[in-house]
């Protein structure tokens, strides 16, 4: 469950500070919503209008029904006029209300919609550091059930505005026509209210506590299928049922629970208008023989109690959406105000052109250092220079800082101590999407998006030709196999398409680098996923995009590493030695000692 | 208030005879809770019988009352009207707690019916069933209906009791003025029954948008770091920004079909008013109906309508409610396909295994897997089962374990036919550890003794001290009591592998059979793992699906599943000498481990 900024006793507890800070963050959150509410205040406004002339024709009708009773039934007035008159309020009501509801579901469903573009456009510029702690199911939630608690309210907004005016019309006529009356009529209904809020608040926990059982009964029932093989091979399914069995039992008792908090609130909720119903006819009645009171407003009042029972139990629930629309609009906040640390600088220098320099693709690392967390560095005092053109492999233990390495030269970080150059630029003085678009990456873990095999060859750059696109993919040895997918390059992939297998996805990763035809081309241990006796292939297409581009190769089998024209040895955060592979395996005793580790890793005979 | 319940796929819908099905097979599985179930039904008519008297009592008071002059008849009205409202507030909270006490329990009798049928499968049922739709049977499905036990099914019944009875005293009171609220009454049905139709098509609309609409922003997510090093981040928003007001069009294509239905509802509600006023008026003026009988018309009018839109509302959940219970009655009357035999005996201590003639052609496929295999592994033998993927060494080693049953042949156990073991003696004697240690919600202890529940403490320890891993578990903080969290996150996958070792070394079975791990590990844990099979494999019959050739060379027999049968059998070095299929693998792997 989320942490919700709102929390009675613990504000309560820690006083002063911790509710300053709390109030803050809500006004916060308040001022977002209002700012984004502005923009739509024409459509919200005109809801508004239409929800209070609603009202006055709702209102209108018991007025016109009692003048019926009164002046056309009892006294045998002009009994057809006054029926087409409350037949033209029913029109203006329907209309009306009709006009409102549209208005008020619409312009909620826009601010939900506009909240959760901008919210996603803010994410996808946050920084990695921000990404490495956030986890993508909670930002989900941010951009999903938390603006539906938005949403939610503020569809509330104009009906809650008209049926406050409805409030007031109906409690003024009332005490009009006979303020005695009123006064008995009403005496219950301030309960309406209070019982809404009251019920609103009791269930919501309740509700919460069966969806807590019902999250752990699933977890359950997860384990069990995926874990079949287990529960299978050592024939233990009765200790699954029995585990089911508790959470079974669990939401029977909470589920049972929030049925009794319903069944102490619902029915009187119910019933309480009644109470007002009875007192009319009760002190009204007397009234009306009397001689007090006609009939007519008699049977009004029975109209018009009817009628606030649900503007009086909208109010109540409005109070409850509003604390949970805050909190959330707080949740909201927290992710929009939050600054990506890696950004452009204002004034950037440009790349030297490909078609001026002769040679382009320096990279120089310059003493750099760098850790994620604030106490331990990755990497000390690392130094590298590549030249134009060059292949180099980057050869080091789990942990050396490999994969660092290449995260900074995408300014995913920035270093803490040193620089990055790429021909002789500082990483910090460039365009950050200049930057990356001259750096292009296969990662060690492929990322298929869920889109056509064209479209995620072509990623780096969506209108690129399919001429371009499939230059890219002989180049990455993956027309081949495309051709004799279902549409070729038309076929879907990625989570929901065709299911490629581990070498066929890194073909496609190694095709899109092609496309976006970078300075700097880095290969992530591309071939780690890969069946060995397929590995080969990818090793082809490898090969041929290296040819006079620079390129840094991340490698853990001998054959990979091969490849690369130099190779760089990493160790405990910087260069331990720098030669060929023969080279090193004669005079790195650490060298062979980390080879040798991965040797045992790929020893598969299938 | 608006859409609950959720849509029905038009695939889903059941036609009338399915529907009385499932109703009649519902009412039998909760006639154990049918004196609740009675209880509710009695309340709920109490209620309603209760909302319906009170415009009647206002009449009498009016009528008889007022009009007449006679205050002990007005008294008489209000005093009843009082006793009316207490009875109904009183069985208005019964009625709550009885029908959630039927429906909660009906629907736990079902999780674990279905659970326990689900779990009755053999493994062919979850190869065929994808692990996601079970999953959601057991947890969408089953919630769906109840939401509608919470919320919905009470309205339901006491709306369409409510109709009946509300038509009913109208005619009671004045057939005249029913025969003009019927000129109404038909609009609303049809519009509502129109509603109910369109606004199921948009909400299935919305539902499928939403799903599109969170699979692009978990994209968008999950790949932001590709998305920021090929600097595709407006690429992307636009992307997200096109699926998000693809959802927002269909929101508002759902709000036009309530905007005009609930217009509609108002507009027949006043004109009604209007109609009753005038008429009614016109026939007081006859002396036809009285001026209270007028009044009383106006009051239950809202009585007759309501309910007519509550119904169209909740239609829908009820439709879904049944169509999920159709699905589940699939999964409870599904016969499981590895049955224990009625005539079942204990498998005996020891023995070897026979595989006699054996074929088996999965359910899904055309082609047989395995064909003509026949091969004896003798009372404490190694054997390793190596081929390429989907030869069928796999399909193999779960025929040798009765996982699956073969189609054709038979695989006996120190001479007993698996098939005729008991399940209880089978586990006992014949183990399998599948590839990837796959840990469960709990502690490392719990985790290892899932394989014997009885096992104390100082069992489960001493099973993990017989592999030589205690130490290794106990040198975490909080040791052996380490809660994994989310599927054992927080070991790594060799630890993971060294828990399921446990489990099988707490069986301490005479057979062990073993799937071996595909993916790689660091290299220190490798050798911990390795060195815990070891000790695991000493005394026991051993069947290894293998992978590296360190474990098959350690096999006393190896047999190379190809094809479908077995295409070699013999030690290393005889296979080698042979020069065939396994040479040839033998070969290949010696070249993957030089420049």
């Amino acid at each position: 469950m989320t942490v919700t900024a709102v929390d009675p006793d613990a504000a309560a507890i820690s006083k002063g500070g911790a509710e300053e800070q709390a109030r803050a963050q809500r006004n916060l959150g308040w001022q977002l919503l209002w700012q984004v509410l502005m923009n739509q205040r024409r459509a919200l406004v005109l809801g508004v209008v239409i929800g209070i002339t609603w009202t006055a024709a709702k209102v209108a009708v018991p007025q016109l029904t009692k003048a019926a009773i009164n002046q056309g039934i009892e006294r045998n007035g002009a009994l057809l006029s006054w029926s087409l008159f409350i037949a033209a309020a029913g029109l203006a009501t329907g209309l009306l209300t009709a006009g409102r509801r549209y208005l008020a579901f619409r312009e909620s469903r826009w601010t939900e919609t506009l909240l959760r573009e901008r919210m996603f456009a803010h994410i996808q510029r946050l920084h990695v550091g921000y990404h490495d702690r956030a986890q993508t199911g909670q930002l989900m939630s941010r951009a999903s059930s938390d603006l539906q608690q938005v949403q939610q309210f503020v569809v509330m907004i104009p009906i809650t505005l008209s049926n406050v005016s409805q409030l007031f019309a109906v409690t003024l006529i009332l005490a009009f026509t006979d303020w005695r009356l009123a006064i008995v009529a009403l005496a219950p209904l301030p309960f309406i209210n209070v019982a809404s809020r009251r019920f609103s608040n009791r269930i919501h926990p309740a509700v919460l506590a069966v969806q807590n059982k019902q999250a752990q009964l699933a977890s359950v029932v997860e384990e069990s299928v995926s874990g079949v093989r287990v529960v299978k091979g050592l024939g233990t399914e009765s200790v699954q049922f029995n585990k089911l069995r508790k959470e079974a039992d669990g939401i029977r008792e909470v589920s049972l629970n929030a049925a009794s908090i319903r069944s102490r609130f619902l029915p009187a909720i119910d019933l309480l208008p009644s109470l007002g119903l009875i007192a009319v006819l009760g002190y009204g009645g007397h009234r009306v023989v009397n001689g007090d009171l006609s009939i007519g407003d008699l049977v009004a009042f029975n109209v018009y109690l009817t009628m606030l029972v649900w503007p009086l139990r909208n109010i109540g629930m409005m109070v409850a959406l509003g604390q949970r629309a805050a909190a959330a609009l707080v949740r909201v906040q927290e992710v929009l105000s939050t600054e990506p640390a890696v950004q452009s600088p204002e004034r950037s220098h440009a790349l030297p052109s490909r078609e001026m320099a002769t040679a382009v693709g320096a990279v120089s690392f310059d003493d750099v250092s760098f850790g994620y967390g604030e106490d331990h560095l990755i990497l000390r005092n690392f130094s590298l220079t590549i030249a134009p053109g060059e292949s180099v492999a980057l050869v080091g233990a789990t942990g050396a800082g490999k994969s660092t390495v290449v995260r900074l030269l995408l300014r995913f970080y920035d270093v803490v101590n040193g620089r990055i150059t790429l021909d002789g630029i500082d990483l910090r003085r460039l365009d950050v999407h200049e930057l990356r678009r001259n750096v292009g990456v296969v990662f060690e873990d492929t990322f298929l998006f869920n889109d056509t095999v064209r479209n995620n060859i072509a990623f780096a750059k969506p209108d690129a030709d399919q001429a371009t696109v499939e230059r890219a993919a002989r180049l990455a040895g993956a027309h081949e196999f495309i051709l004799q997918l279902p549409n070729g390059y038309n076929t879907p992939i990625g989570e929901r398409g065709f299911s490629l297998s581990g070498g066929q996805r890194q073909r496609v990763a190694i095709a899109r680098a092609i496309v976006a035809d970078p300075r700097v081309l880095v290969l992530d241990d591309a071939t780690s996923a890969v069946d060995p006796s397929k590995e080969h292939e990818i090793r082809d297409a490898m090969q041929t995009v290296m040819k006079g581009r620079t390129t840094i190769v991340i490698a853990h089998r001998p054959g990979t590493i091969a490849l690369a024209d130099r190779i760089v040895f990493i160790d405990h955060g910087g260069v331990a030695a720098v030669g060929q592979h023969r080279e090193l395996l004669e005079t790195s005793q650490r060298y062979r000692e980390v080879l040798a580790s991965f040797v045992d890793e790929s020893s598969v005979v299938d | 208030m608006f859409q609950m319940g959720g849509g029905v796929a038009p695939e889903d819908q059941l036609d009338k005879s399915e529907t009385r099905r499932v109703m009649l097979r519902v009412m039998r599985m909760a006639a154990p809770f049918k004196r609740t179930a009675y209880a509710a039904v009695g309340c709920v008519v109490v209620t309603t019988s209760a909302t319906l008297t009170a415009p009647v009592l206002v009449r009498h008071g009016i009528d008889a009352g007022i009009r007449a002059r006679d205050l002990f008849q007005l008294n008489l009205s209000v005093g009843s009207y009082l006793v009316i409202t207490a009875l109904a507030y009183v069985f208005g909270r019964m009625q709550y707690v009885f029908l959630n006490r039927t429906g909660e329990s009906f629907l736990r009798e079902l999780r674990l019916k279905v659970f326990a049928a689900m779990q009755s499968q053999s493994l062919a049922y979850y190869d065929r069933n994808k692990a996601g739709v079970l999953v959601a049977r057991m947890t969408a499905d089953i919630e769906t209906m109840g939401e509608l036990i919470q919320w919905g099914l009470l309205q339901f019944l006491a709306s369409g009791f409510l109709v009946v009875l509300a038509l009913a005293v109208l005619f009671i009171l004045s057939w005249e003025l029913a025969l003009v609220v019927l000129i109404v009454f038909p609009v609303i049905v049809i519009a509502s029954v129109k509603f109910q139709r369109d606004s199921n098509t948009a909400y299935l609309t919305v539902r499928e948008r939403v799903g599109q609409n969170l699979g692009t922003l978990q994209e968008g997510i999950a790949a932001v770091r590709v998305i920021q090093a090929y600097a595709q981040e407006d690429h992307q928003i636009k992307r997200f920004e096109e699926s998000n007001r693809s959802l927002f069009d269909s929101h508002v294509r759902s709000i036009r079909i309530s905007t005009w239905y609930f217009g509609l509802v108002e507009l027949s509600g006043v004109v009604a008013t209007a109609l009753v006023v005038g008429i009614g008026g016109w026939l007081v003026h006859r002396d036809t109906v009285s001026l209270g009988t007028v009044v009383a018309f106006i009051l239950l009018l809202s009585s007759l309508f309501d309910p007519v839109q509550q119904l169209s509302q909740l239609y829908n959940g009820v439709q879904s409610a049944a169509a999920a219970l159709h699905k589940l009655f699939a999964i409870l009357d599904a016969t499981p396909e590895v049955d224990e035999a009625i005539d079942a005996v204990a498998l005996p201590n020891r023995g070897d295994i026979v595989v006699n003639g054996v074929g088996f052609t999965y359910a899904t496929g055309t082609t047989p897997a395995l064909q003509d295999i026949d091969f004896t592994v003798r009372d404490g033998e190694r054997i390793a089962l190596v081929g390429p993927t989907g030869a069928g060494k796999s399909t193999l080693a779960k025929l040798m374990s009765r996982l699956y049953d073969p189609t054709t042949g038979f695989v006996t156990y120190g001479g007993v036919d698996l098939r005729q073991g008991t399940h209880a003696s089978l586990r006992e004697r014949i183990v399998v550890v599948p590839q990837e240690g796959f840990l469960f919600n709990g502690t490392i202890r719990e985790n290892v003794r899932l394989a014997r529940i009885t096992a104390s403490d100082t069992e489960v320890e001493a099973a993990l001290e017989r592999l030589g891993v205690l130490a290794h578990f106990e040198r975490l903080p909080e040791g052996l009591d380490t809660e994994v969290r989310e599927r054992g996150t927080r070991l790594s996958a060799g630890e993971r592998q060294l828990v399921a070792l446990g489990r099988a070394a707490l069986i301490d079975p005479a057979v062990l059979v073993l799937d071996e791990a595909t993916s790689n590990l660091d290299p220190g844990t490798e050798a911990e793992v390795e060195a815990a099979l070891e000790r695991l494999m000493q005394g026991r019959t051993t069947i290894v699906v293998a992978h590296r050739l360190s474990t098959v060379q350690r096999a006393d027999r190896i047999v190379v599943v190809d094809q479908a049968r077995i295409a070699e059998a013999g030690t290393h070095n005889e296979l080698v000498a042979l020069g065939g299929k396994y040479a040839a693998l033998a070969r290949a792997w010696e070249k993957s481990h030089s420049v």
